[in-house]
């Protein structure tokens, strides 16, 4: 991992530019919301344009703190998404494991980060509302996924195909063409609840353990009062949870 | 001695064809039968021998076929009414055109709703115009807000006078003039301009002309600089039917003074002895000659007594105003006896507010004091449809609107209330119309109806939801370019909280068509667009500020987008929101930019020490959450402590900012609108390719990027030159409307670009004639021969295909090709259409095209090369080829060479070869003999196929006339393994045996042995191949002429400049006059004529025509020999020559002898001319379509007064 060797004394505090695309509807504001607030509303109103948040996460050798970009999921809004992932470091490209399209949707947003963003751009592709499809057994989602190859062993035809049966009506993509996809493409794959907060932070820390050294910056200005209200705003506590993501990385 | 007859005719004709079409489009679905067992096709051709002006029968019956157009095209009759009917045909193209640019989704129930959107307009008696318009009218109804329908008819200087009190008569001369800030001394005097529309009559102190021969830059006077008072300043906007009386009045002097009485003054009765109760009463001293007055008073005269059919309307809308019962309820509580029976017991809807309070504090907000002025304003102005503008009005709103109130002057200064004047019933209508229908647009709707200002009460229950529900939904239903755009739900359900459903659907669509245009379409143009001149306004006036954001990579739009996307309703608290939707309504988008800046200056110095985008957000946001607090706490005075924050937003944003007029909007968006269309562009650019699938990846990014310009550019040309047509043929409009709508607004009024890809929706699929003009873009060979002048564009462009997907009837074409190479048109091409047409619907989208290029440029490899052409002609898919697709081949051949491959042979190295094998001095010696090589193989082609190809099943002659009437196609293909041998050995089953094989070109016998008819024969792919490869110059064809002939992106051509524009974004390629030559190899344009005296080119082209003849010849023996056959077998073989024919078109009919392409064309072009005899030329009937309605029937005048109800 990029960091491992990193300076070890006074965690360096740096600033990482996320974004996060998908179509509408599918929970990144509540992704968003779960991650900074550690909270959770039904009725969201629709991003409009982007909504602004910042969160920071603390990971063994620095402090990371994420500029999060939430757009706009609607397809006429697509326009406007260059604005948005501009000079993005990383970027959170979520479905709705539910809706096959929103998978369709996120494949067109990864394709378009890979040619338009900033080059080194960390991409995770997100599959949320993991908690519909309430029969995975909770260990065949987090399990197989945070091992990296392990999903991909995982299924006896057999067995798989019992599980998929029941989930039928609710789960439509499947974890496993989720994962291979993102794997191809080179990018972290998670499946999260916003609503049950499944994976959330896990997202976020992976991410921030993907980011080079090199590319940070550190915090931007003097920044002065604003700022450090923001932050002590944002800040929640993320030791529990931060433990099991490192393994998200595989790379 | 016809027109007479039809002049006697055509008003019976009229009503009984309406009666009786009219069920056609009801929702009843018919079939073909049914359609042609009611005569739809006699009926189409009675319809166009009435007179042109009768336009709604011919709308009528446009919309029908256009409705039926799938089950039509399977009817002969009817299409053969098409072809006789050449206006019908231009009718359905027009349609067709103006109809079809529509979303990706080709959706033919869509295509209807915009066909009814469409018509209906033009059906309405009370819209005699359409969408054409004389030059001034944008302005002027920009100015005014009025609806589409209205255009300045008069116009005259004159002088306002209003009578201080309601009950005070007559005029008051002498008057203070100059007092007009609202002293009620001795009436109030303004001066200004009067207008006269169809339906209004209007007042206003922005003097600016709108008559025709006042200049562009006069009529654009009004600078926007309102002060406050909104565009239409001080005056009024007076429906005619709103008028009661208006007298002329005895002036000493030589000036016409009117004296006007409104519908006021006498709660809402009628009749009631007028004027009586002192009705609200204007008094109006034109200045003008003797003449202008009396012109000006017959055209009111008139629009007035067309102005009575109205008042029922007006009665309804009015009921839904507030003030009508706030007043009624105050003369009540006078005791006016004359309003009891007929007073309003029920106070109308005024939004969600009333059930779920407003927000805000009443008493904070001074609601009752608020009311009681606007009451006492009211009864002194006027109200609703009647008000009169005067300084106080505006002054009203800026202090913020009652509750109550709020929505009803909403509806009035945005100029909603009057498009619900024009039609009260359209909501309820729309739902009811489209109820129990699905759409995207609703899909997304139900998404948001729960996430929509989830905080208000009303929209926690179904009460609230369902009202945002209908109202979204009833817009998505009139608007589908549009549909729905998230904000929309949180602007409307602001609105509903002061206004009824009704209300808030034509509010949101004034807002969508002038308020915020291009806000919410598809591409979200509008709203990037006024970003951009956010940021360059930002720039102007607090360019420190602008430096720091620069410097600090703060993107600014990132936090003002949303301000403009929903009107501050999600940024401030709702009540101020609300207070800025006050003046917005009133004064227009300029309020929106005022108050951003604003926002900006105030905090300006906070800003400056932000350095990122959240410390700049979060200032923002606190700032927003604390607009109820005093601006100056700490103050001394307590006056201006009682100042609060959003007091002084709006202080400093219509003081500070005062300068900011919409004039200045509309200059920017002008300065910007490129920049942020190409940018769209480019960004829809490299989506779409990235999603074009699989296939798109064997061609490259560039020619990607080439075929993706191509083809949206010539959409885009088309869809502009058929605009310019229509344009030129009413005089009027000239090319004024388009600056004119861009001078008000500075966005490009989507009906004119409409095909731009920035701006929303637009065509995405080409028929068949855009498909040639594509090619002729993009290859030599779909270039004409015979290019048709461009004088006789305007009248031969009826001559469009009509559905553009039947290839069955005269797909003849001649329409004006614009400045590109007008193309061809060659049974190839007609091929090549059809299997790109994967899913046969008669038009391709770009991905067709993509994967069609994939296939012919894709492969580098002969074989497939080889095998996709046979295939092509392989028509039924069996493996084989019969002899009339053989001849068809080498037809396609002819024509492909028939200018030769200059740059594409000599690029390729295996024709280098050819070239030194080829002795040659000169290029153009090499050329012509390369082309007489080329002619020589085609013919060695023809006959060697027929030499070895396979004696079709049948080989005894019983069977022989089955063969011929087109059983071959079952044959069972076994005979491949005789082929080894039969390329050496004379096939046995030839009956002449007299061809040889050294002859250049086939002798007669050997034609003669091939084409009888008693032989039926095929070919397979193998045997084609064979003789292919057995051809150096066919197999040079093969290897990579044919797949480059088609030219895409060269990065060889050399850096010339409009070219390498024309791979950037297709508005360049797309650009008129430029495009299309410029991607024409070599030739250029010019290379279409063949002028047959020109030097070596002409000789080339001889030889070429030769070869075609010889192909022609060919072809003629062998209907001599089919026709001989067909009188023998007695017409047996009907079905298979109807085939032929359909696919052959153009030749079948030609006379085989003198066919060439050029003569095919001539021919067609003639035959168009004179099918256009005695039938309206194109440009009368464009002009019917604006002023086609019915004259209206001329009523009685009334006594002595002007007017009087
Ligand atoms: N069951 C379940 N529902 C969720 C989850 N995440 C979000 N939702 C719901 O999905 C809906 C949309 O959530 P948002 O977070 O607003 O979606 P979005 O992607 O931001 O939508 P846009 O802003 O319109 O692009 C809301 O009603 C949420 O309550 C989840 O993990 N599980
Ligand atoms: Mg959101």
């Amino acid at each position: 991992m990029a960091d491992t060797g990193a300076a070890s004394a006074p965690k360096p505090s740096s600033s990482v530019k996320l974004v996060l695309l998908g179509e509408a509807a599918v929970g990144k504001s509540s992704l968003v919301m779960r991650f900074v607030n550690n909270d959770f509303q039904e009725n969201k109103e629709p991003t409009i344009g982007a909504a602004f948040l910042t969160q920071k996460i603390s990971l063994s050798t620095r402090t990371i703190k994420f500029e999060i970009w939430d757009t706009a999921g609607q397809e006429r809004f697509a326009s406007l998404a260059p604005m948005y992932y501009r000079n993005a470091q990383a970027a959170l490209v979520v479905y709705d494991i539910t809706k096959p399209s929103s998978f369709t949707k996120a494949q067109h947003w990864v394709s378009e980060l890979q040619r338009q963003a900033s080059p080194n751009i960390v991409i995770a592709v997100v599959g949320n509302k993991a908690d519909l499809a309430s029969n995975d057994p909770p260990p065949s989602t987090s399990a197989p996924i945070s091992d990296g190859d392990g999903i991909v062993a995982v299924p006896t035809d057999g067995g798989e195909g019992e599980l998929e049966d029941e989930e039928e009506t609710i789960r439509k993509v499947p974890v496993r063409t989720a994962k291979a996809y993102a794997d191809e493409e080179k990018a972290l794959f998670f499946e999260t609840s916003a609503k049950t907060g499944h994976n959330v932070a896990e997202v976020f820390t992976a991410i921030a353990n993907q980011i080079p050294e090199t590319a940070l910056k550190g915090p931007r200005g003097a920044g002065g009062a604003q700022t450090q209200r923001t932050e002590e705003r944002g800040r929640v506590d993320l030791g529990v949870r931060e433990s099991g993501a490192k393994e998200g990385c595989a790379c | 001695m016809y027109a007479i007859g039809d002049k006697y005719i055509v008003p019976a004709l009229k009503e009984h064809a309406r009666r009786k079409f009219k069920r056609y489009t009801t929702e009843e679905e018919m079939t073909v039968s049914e359609l042609m067992e009611h005569g739809f096709d006699q009926a189409v051709k009675l319809v166009y021998t009435t007179p042109p002006n009768y336009r709604p029968l011919r709308n009528l019956v446009v919309k029908i076929a256009f409705k039926y157009q799938a089950i039509l095209v399977s009817s002969e009759s009817f299409l053969e009414a098409i072809e006789s009917t050449p206006a019908f045909r231009r009718d359905l193209f027009l349609f067709r055109l103006t109809e079809t640019s529509s979303n990706a989704m080709f959706n033919l129930s869509s295509l209807v709703q915009k066909a009814q959107q469409f018509i209906d307009p033009t059906l309405s008696p009370l819209n005699p115009g359409s969408d054409r318009r004389p030059s001034k009218a944008t302005l002027f109804r920009s100015q005014f807000r009025l609806p589409a329908s209205q255009n300045p008819l008069q116009e005259i200087t004159a002088e306002l006078t209003l009578a201080p009190h309601h009950t005070q008569r007559g005029p008051q001369n002498e008057g203070s003039r100059g007092e007009k800030d609202g002293t009620r001394v001795q009436g109030n005097h303004y001066v200004g301009k009067l207008h006269l529309s169809e339906q209004y009559l209007l007042f206003s102190t922005q003097g600016s002309s709108f008559l025709n021969t006042a200049s562009l830059s006069a009529s654009s006077a009004f600078t926007g600089q309102t002060h406050g008072a909104g565009p239409a300043g001080n005056g009024f906007i007076l429906p005619l039917c709103a008028i009661r009386r208006v007298e002329r009045l005895p002036t000493h002097s030589y000036m016409f003074a009117l004296a006007i009485t409104t519908w006021n003054g006498s709660g809402d009765g009628k009749g009631k002895g007028s004027g009586s109760s002192g009705g609200q009463k204007l008094t109006i001293q034109m200045a003008g000659s003797r003449q202008q007055c009396e012109r000006f008073c017959d055209g009111l005269k008139k629009g007035l007594r067309e102005g009575v059919k109205e008042v029922e309307n007006l009665r309804a809308v009015v009921s839904e105003c507030y003030s009508e019962f706030l007043l009624s309820e105050l003369s009540d509580e006078k005791g006016g006896p004359e309003n009891h029976d007929s007073g309003m017991r029920e106070p109308p809807d005024t939004g969600l507010g009333k059930i779920y309070k407003y927000p805000g504090n009443v008493r904070k907000l001074r609601d009752a004091t608020k009311m009681r002025l606007w009451r006492e304003e009211m009864k002194e102005n006027g109200r609703n449809a009647t008000l009169v503008r005067q300084p106080t009005f505006h002054k009203l709103i800026r202090v913020g609107l009652p509750n109550r109130l709020r929505g009803e002057i909403w509806e009035l200064t945005s100029g909603s209330f009057f498009e619900r004047l024009q039609n009260p019933k359209l909501f309820e209508e729309t739902l009811k119309k489209y109820e129990g229908r699905e759409s995207l647009a609703i899909d997304e709707i139900e998404k948001d109806l729960n996430r929509s200002l989830p905080e208000y009460p009303g929209f926690q229950e179904e009460e609230g939801i369902g009202r945002l529900r209908r109202v979204l939904t009833a817009y998505s239903w009139i608007n589908p370019d549009v549909g729905y755009c998230q904000a929309m739900n949180i602007v409307v359900a602001a609105l509903l909280i002061y206004m009824s459903e009704s209300q808030a659907f034509f509010l949101l669509s004034v807002l969508c068509n002038t308020l915020l245009p291009g806000y919410y379409s598809q591409t979200m143009y509008g709203t990037l667009l006024d970003q951009r001149v956010f940021e360059s306004l930002v720039e102007k006036t607090m360019p420190i500020l602008w430096e720091h954001l620069v410097r600090s990579d703060i993107q600014l739009s990132v936090v003002s987008l949303p301000w403009f996307l929903s009107l501050y309703i999600n940024s401030m608290p709702l009540i101020f929101a609300f207070r800025v939707l006050d003046v917005f309504f009133l004064e227009g988008p300029k309020v929106l930019f005022q108050i951003g800046l604003a926002i900006l200056r105030i905090n300006g110095e906070e800003l400056l020490d932000a350095t990122d985008d959240g410390t700049f957000i979060s200032i923002l946001k606190s700032y927003f959450s604390r607009l109820d607090e005093s601006a100056h706490p700490n103050s001394e005075n307590p006056k201006l402590r009682a100042v609060t924050r959003f007091q002084e937003l709006m202080v400093v944003a219509f003081k500070e900012f005062t300068g900011i007029t919409q004039n200045t909007i509309s200059e920017q968006r002008a300065k910007h609108k490129d920049a942020v269309l190409d940018s769209i562009e480019s960004f829809a650019k490299r989506t779409s390719i990235r999603n074009l699938g699989p296939e798109s990846k064997r061609l490259s990014s560039n020619d990607l990027g080439f075929i993706y310009d191509r083809f949206y550019g010539v959409l885009y040309e088309r869809q502009q030159r058929l605009q310019t047509i229509q344009a030129e043929a009413d005089r009027k409009t000239k090319n004024a409307r388009t600056k004119a709508t861009e001078v008000v607004t500075g966005v490009p009024s989507n009906t004119v670009e409409t095909g731009r890809v920035g701006l929303g929706p637009s065509a995405t699929q080409m028929d068949y004639d855009t498909f040639r003009e594509f090619l002729a873009g993009i290859t030599r060979w779909a270039v004409t021969d015979s290019p048709s002048t461009p004088l006789q564009d305007s009248q031969s462009e009826k001559q469009h295909s009509y559905f553009g997907n039947s290839l069955k009837g005269r797909p003849v074409n001649l329409s004006p090709w614009g400045a590109g190479p007008e193309p061809t048109d060659h049974e190839f091409m007609k091929r090549l259409f059809q299997k790109w047409d994967k899913d046969n619907t008669g038009a391709l989208t770009l991905q067709n095209v993509v994967a069609g290029f994939a296939q012919v440029k894709g492969t580098k490899d002969i074989m497939s090369n080889i095998s996709y052409f046979f295939e092509l002609y392989d028509d039924d898919g069996d493996g084989k080829v019969d002899r009339e697709g053989i001849l068809r081949i080498s037809e396609a051949l002819l024509f492909l060479s028939r200018r030769g491959f200059e740059r594409s042979l000599s690029s390729s190295p295996s024709m280098n070869d050819l070239q030194t094998q080829v002795s040659s001095e000169t290029r153009e010696g090499r050329r012509e003999n390369r082309d007489e090589q080329f002619l020589s193989s085609v013919s060695a082609f023809i006959r060697r196929c027929f030499e070895y190809a396979d004696p079709d099943q049948q080989r005894t002659e019983g069977e022989v006339k089955e063969a011929a009437a087109g059983i071959d196609n079952f044959s069972i293909g076994d005979d491949e393994d005789d082929l080894l041998d039969l390329g050496n050995n004379e096939k046995p089953t030839s009956p002449k045996k007299s061809q040889s094989p050294q002859t250049p070109r086939p002798n007669q016998a050997a034609a003669n042995a091939a084409l009888d008819p008693n032989n039926p024969l095929f070919i397979t792919l193998p045997t084609f191949r064979m003789v292919i490869l057995a051809d150096e110059v066919l197999e040079n064809f093969f290897d990579s002429a044919f797949s480059n002939s088609f030219k895409l992106f060269d990065p060889s051509i050399p850096s010339s400049t409009s070219l390498s524009a024309n791979l950037t974004t297709f508005s360049n390629a797309g650009a008129p006059g430029r495009g299309s030559n410029v991607t024409l190899p070599v030739g250029g344009a010019s290379a279409g004529v063949a002028a047959p005296g020109k030097g070596i080119r002409g000789m080339l082209d001889n030889i070429v025509s030769d070869g075609m003849r010889v192909a022609a010849e060919v072809r003629r023996r062998m209907d001599e020999a089919q026709r001989e056959l067909d009188r023998a077998a007695t017409g047996r073989d009907e079905d298979s020559e109807d085939e032929h024919d359909d696919l052959r078109t153009p030749r079948g009919k030609g006379d085989p002898e003198t066919r060439s392409v050029m003569d095919t064309d001539r021919e067609l072009l003639e035959g168009a001319e004179t099918a256009d005899v005695g039938v309206s030329k194109p440009v009368e009937n464009l002009m019917d379509r604006e002023i086609g309605a019915p004259a209206p029937v001329a009523e009685s005048t009334k006594g002595e007064e002007l007017f009087e109800r």
